[in-house]
């Protein structure tokens, strides 16, 4: 589909939606002390809003279904209405549900008896009451309305009683909270149709006021009514622990678009502005493209073009993955890459290959893992079937190998292939606790925490009474991601080439001087540190990377949790929390000072190409997916492209085939920035002087500006290296 | 079958996407025949270069000193006493001196090339030597080339002919990227060094024998703008239709420092001074496109 000329009048619409996003970012910022360094979300700040919950007896936290759905419920009913002048739809949120009360964990369920492990190996995020890392079917809100499952809560209700009556009360009370959300902005956009005296104004807000009492009365109907259907799921899901996905978007409104178009009531450029307004609603996961479940038809149609046009003319950030599998129509993929040149920033690319073939590898049919969407950070899960619980865990390996170099040395006569067999049995014991974690998240996690908001898009939860995260849909399978590989393999590397091979230094030289943060002995630092290091094709890592990968792969997916027969899946992702992970983490024998940042999930290191070789993206991608965990979780690859490189004739022909080759070799996940060093450099020392400079930070986009020094230096050092 | 010949290469740069289709990893061979006023890679002109000195890297720890007279004095070494052992930038971790060439064999390149082999095999790509002047190693050249014939990889030279016919012949690669910089033989010389008749010559030549080729051809405002409507007359004489013009750009003269050459500066042309040129060179728009999607 070519792109859509759009009108001045849609033009100025979609416009007037961007300059407000940048205002509110930057009301964003005062509020938040000048930096998030997360999502843009969309969040609107309502000056003066509060909330009071009513928390149980004996306790000031809201904990378990009935609880917490009874406040949330009030809450949705409470929010303040909020409809953009020139958007197509209603609605926003607020901010997160627990920045207004006090939620979570009643200290009797918290793992007390998991915390000296989790403090010995640094696990800041150790999975237990991970929330909301499972992706949505919005095909259920579709076909079912927003009464339709209320209906279904009281009709399972009825039958399962008593069995499930505290998950039930819970799950309706969130459901007429939405209802109430959706019917405040239905008499709000009455009253601003009554007030308003410009015609197109008025005529907008009649339809979203008739829209909502469409949804209040049974499924969408109109591609409008989908969109608006979808806006208001945003700001509920994203309310309740930033719940983040909608899936695979472009088939979800592709009915609507075909039937609408059929009868003359929508135009593309109308689809597009509608669209944009559910992306100024909130920036959630999805996915467009990819193949049928039996791999005979791809899923790009017009609306996948017409999703990305939107996103493109908004030109906020957004988190929307392009699918891309061996043999798919790369029309699309070439529209993206096209925006990205342009924007310096756009989609993400979901790649089947390493999604689907490692999916297949946990016993599941090649028809389940087609289906299979990327609807988050970096996760992927097939919608309201799927408790994939990724992104929820940080298993830092780098303190296995702090730990293994004490013991090495206190040994005597230490060797690599000693401190391998101690970094092994370390690495064994921080696997064991996120797996004992898992089981006590399994006991613990709906008695506190469930999911209330997905659970109602999920099938089965409220067929069977009981949430997601215990058998609520079929396929738990618990990620853990591991992250540091570069950190923990060229530090053996550099042990092994100038200790071991060259002896350049004695073991003793070598320990002493990493437990003195290097002090006065740069030299010696540098000399560890600039070995041709992990992503070099030279190296000596890459065989350490490969050895921990597959050590960590056999540690994961070898056995289940231990109580539950839980079944653990090994993934490789760092978020953009290589700062936080390395903040303690004392020094490390690839020349990282003490609190230095550690590497990003399965990445080299910035600065990895020396001597002969230089940098370039496609060394990196090999490094990557060469050292991809497997198993169908994304563990991503992070290019920051220079435009001047591939701003020619050739340029999105390499990227193309970088893409594609990406994929074949197993990849699962590529973020793609494109611009300048130059840009980026001066974005970096004056943020505020580009504050429609969009990044792709990892997973996720940000205004680069939002984002900590800290963050922003990531990106810089990415583009530099 | 390696016959063992070593070449001198001072940089691989892998994902090109300038210099022959698709994704292409380019080889830089160290030394030059030419001395091209706006050369972007004045590294490349000395055939046994002394180690390059990155001051800003250098942390003052004294572990090069004493090695060699050459490293006797703070700073830049001595290159007329230097004798090329490269001692000081095995010591020195700094990365402050670093190697400026790499000897190898054609097979210890082939397997710093092959890495990428996936990425020519999806995009059509493959490995274009450059430099310097590639053709100077021709039997090394030959080697490589074979080699990746043998792997069923693409192979590009990037020339500027200045090099008995024969050679070009022998290393025979699936496509030429043949420089032109100039057309009359005294403002070849000015610019080059060299008169460019035997440039001009191997380009006939090659042409006869069906070689495929594209011709290339520096734009360089201040340079050679005025000789490129003659360069024009005599490519199309010759009949050749594939032509790329390389706009100047200045990266250059930024080496000019670290590796003790000096190179002009000029300037970046104008958009206007292209069309003139593509004008000048009858390329059509269909040549220059930058990109365009579905």
């Amino acid at each position: 589909m070519k792109q859509v000329k759009l009108s001045n009048e849609i033009l100025s619409r979609i416009t007037a939606m961007h300059e407000t996003k940048i205002a509110e970012n930057k009301k964003k910022l005062d509020n938040f002390g000048g930096f998030y360094n997360i999502d843009d979300h969309g969040f609107i700040c309502f000056d003066g809003f509060t909330f009071e919950a009513d928390y149980p007896d004996g306790y000031d936290l809201l904990f378990g279904a009935k609880c917490i759905g009874e406040n949330l419920g009030r809450f949705f009913k409470e929010l303040p209405v909020y409809i953009h002048q020139k958007s197509a739809l209603a609605g926003a949120w607020a901010g997160f549900f627990q920045n207004f009360v006090k939620i979570g964990y009643r200290p009797e369920d918290h793992a007390a008896h998991l915390k000296p492990l989790h403090e010995k190996y640094g696990f800041l995020q150790n999975g237990i009451g991970g929330m909301n890392h499972l992706g949505p079917d919005m095909e259920i809100g579709f076909s079912l309305g927003l009464r339709g499952i209320l209906k279904k809560i009281r009709r399972y209700q009825a039958r399962n009683h008593p069995a499930g009556e505290d998950f039930y009360a819970g799950e309706a009370a969130v459901m007429e909270g939405i209802i109430a959300y959706t019917e405040n902005h239905m008499h709000y956009a009455h009253k601003l149709a009554s007030e308003v005296t410009d015609n197109w104004e008025k005529q907008n807000y009649t339809q979203i006021a008739e829209a909502l009492e469409n949804l209040l009365v049974g499924p969408p109907s109109t591609f409008r009514e989908a969109c608006q259907f979808l806006a208001i799921f945003q700001s509920v899901d994203r309310t309740y622990f930033g719940g983040g996905a909608l899936g695979q978007l472009d088939e979800l409104l592709r009915p609507f678009y075909e039937e609408d178009k059929a009868a003359g009531s929508l135009t593309d450029e109308e689809a597009i502005w509608m669209v944009a307004s559910l992306f100024y609603n909130d920036t959630h996961y999805s996915q467009i493209g990819g193949q049928t479940p039996d791999g005979e038809k791809e899923l790009t149609s017009d609306v996948s073009f017409l999703i990305l046009q939107a996103a493109y003319e908004l030109a906020i950030p957004y988190n929307l993955a392009v699918r891309v599998f061996e043999g798919s129509d790369d029309r699309l993929l070439r529209r993206a890459l096209m925006y990205i040149l342009e924007k310096g920033s756009g989609p993400c690319f979901s790649l089947s290959q390493g999604v689907e073939d490692g999916f297949v590898k946990q016993g599941h049919p090649r028809e389940l893992a087609r289906m299979r969407a990327k609807v988050g950070c970096n996760w992927v899960a097939l919608p309201g079937i799927e408790y994939p619980l990724q992104d929820v865990t940080r298993l830092n390996m780098a303190w296995a190998f702090h730990y293994a170099l004490d013991e090495v040395i206190a040994g005597g006569q230490p060797s690599t292939e000693k401190l391998w067999e101690h970094f092994a049995s370390h690495l064994a014991v921080m696997v064991d606790t996120i797996s004992e974690g898992y089981d006590w998240h399994y006991e613990t996690v709906s008695r506190n925490t469930p999911e209330l908001v997905l659970n109602l898009f999920c099938h089965g939860p409220i067929e069977r009474g009981i949430n997601s995260a215990i058998g609520g849909v079929d396929i738990l399978n618990l990620n853990i991601d591991a992250i540091a590989l570069a950190t923990v393999a060229d530090s053996f590397a550099a042990i092994e080439l100038r200790v071991e091979k060259e002896k350049k230094l004695t073991w003793d030289e070598m320990y002493n001087t990493v437990r003195n943060n290097y002090k006065d002995s740069e030299n010696i630092r540098l000399m560890l540190k600039n070995i041709p290091r992990f992503g070099h094709p030279e190296s000596l890592a890459l065989p350490w990377a490969l050895r921990i990968r597959d050590e960590y792969v056999r540690l994961v997916a070898d056995k289940p949790t231990k109580k539950h027969n839980l079944k653990m899946v090994p993934g490789m992702f760092s978020h953009g929390d290589v700062y936080m992970y390395g903040e303690k983490l004392p020094a490390t024998p690839n020349g990282r000072f003490d609190g230095e940042p550690i590497s990003h999930s399965n990445e080299p290191d910035p600065g990895f190409a020396s001597g002969v070789v230089s940098f370039s993206p496609s060394l990196k991608a090999t490094a990557v997916a060469e050292a991809q965990p497997g198993y169908g979780n994304s563990a991503p690859l992070h290019l920051d492209i220079d435009t001047n490189m591939v701003k020619t004739a050739g340029g999105i022909d390499a990227l193309c085939a970088l893409i594609h080759t990406h994929n074949k070799m197993g990849g699962t996940l590529i973020n793609l920035n494109c611009i300048t060093p130059e840009q980026i450099k001066a974005a970096h020392e004056n943020p505020e002087s580009h504050p429609d400079l969009v990044v792709r930070v990892t997973g996720y986009s940000a205004f680069f500006a939002s984002l900590s020094q800290e963050y922003r230096q990531q990106v810089v050092d990415r583009y530099l290296s | 079958m390696s016959k063992g010949l070593k070449g001198s290469i001072f940089d691989i740069q892998t994902f090109s996407a300038y210099d022959g289709p698709g994704v292409r990893t380019v080889v830089f061979f160290q030394g030059c025949n030419m001395k091209c006023a706006w050369c972007h890679n004045p590294e490349s002109w000395a055939s046994d270069p002394p180690p390059v000195f990155l001051s800003e890297k250098c942390i003052s720890c004294s572990a090069c000193a004493g090695l060699c007279r050459a490293r006797e004095i703070d700073g830049v070494p001595d290159a007329s006493i230097c004798k090329r052992c490269m001692r000081c930038c095995d010591v020195c971790y700094a990365g402050a001196l670093i190697r400026p060439l790499r000897k190898m064999t054609a097979s210890e390149l082939w397997k710093l090339l092959s890495v990428d082999k996936p990425y020519f095999d999806s995009s059509g790509g493959g490995i274009t030597f450059s430099g310097g002047e590639c053709m100077l190693q021709a039997d090394f050249l030959a080697e490589i080339v074979n080699i990746c014939l043998e792997n069923k990889v693409h192979t590009a030279i990037d020339t500027a002919g200045h090099v008995p016919y024969e050679w070009l012949k022998m290393v025979s690669p699936d496509l030429f990227l043949y420089d032109i910089k100039a057309s009359s033989p005294l403002r070849h010389k000015e610019l080059t060094g060299v008169d460019g008749i035997l440039v001009w010559e191997n380009l006939r030549r090659l042409t006869e024998d069906g070689f495929e080729l594209i011709v290339r051809v520096p734009c360089v405002p201040g340079a050679n703008l005025d000789e490129l409507p003659e360069i024009g007359a005599r490519l199309r004489e010759l009949g050749i239709e594939k032509i790329e013009l390389l706009p100047y750009h200045s990266l250059g003269a930024g080496k000019s420092k670290a590796y003790g050459v000096g190179t002009l500066i000029y300037t970046v042309p104008s958009e206007e001074e292209m069309q003139q040129a593509r004008k000048a060179l009858f390329i059509t728009e269909r040549n220059y496109q930058t990109y365009e999607t579905g």
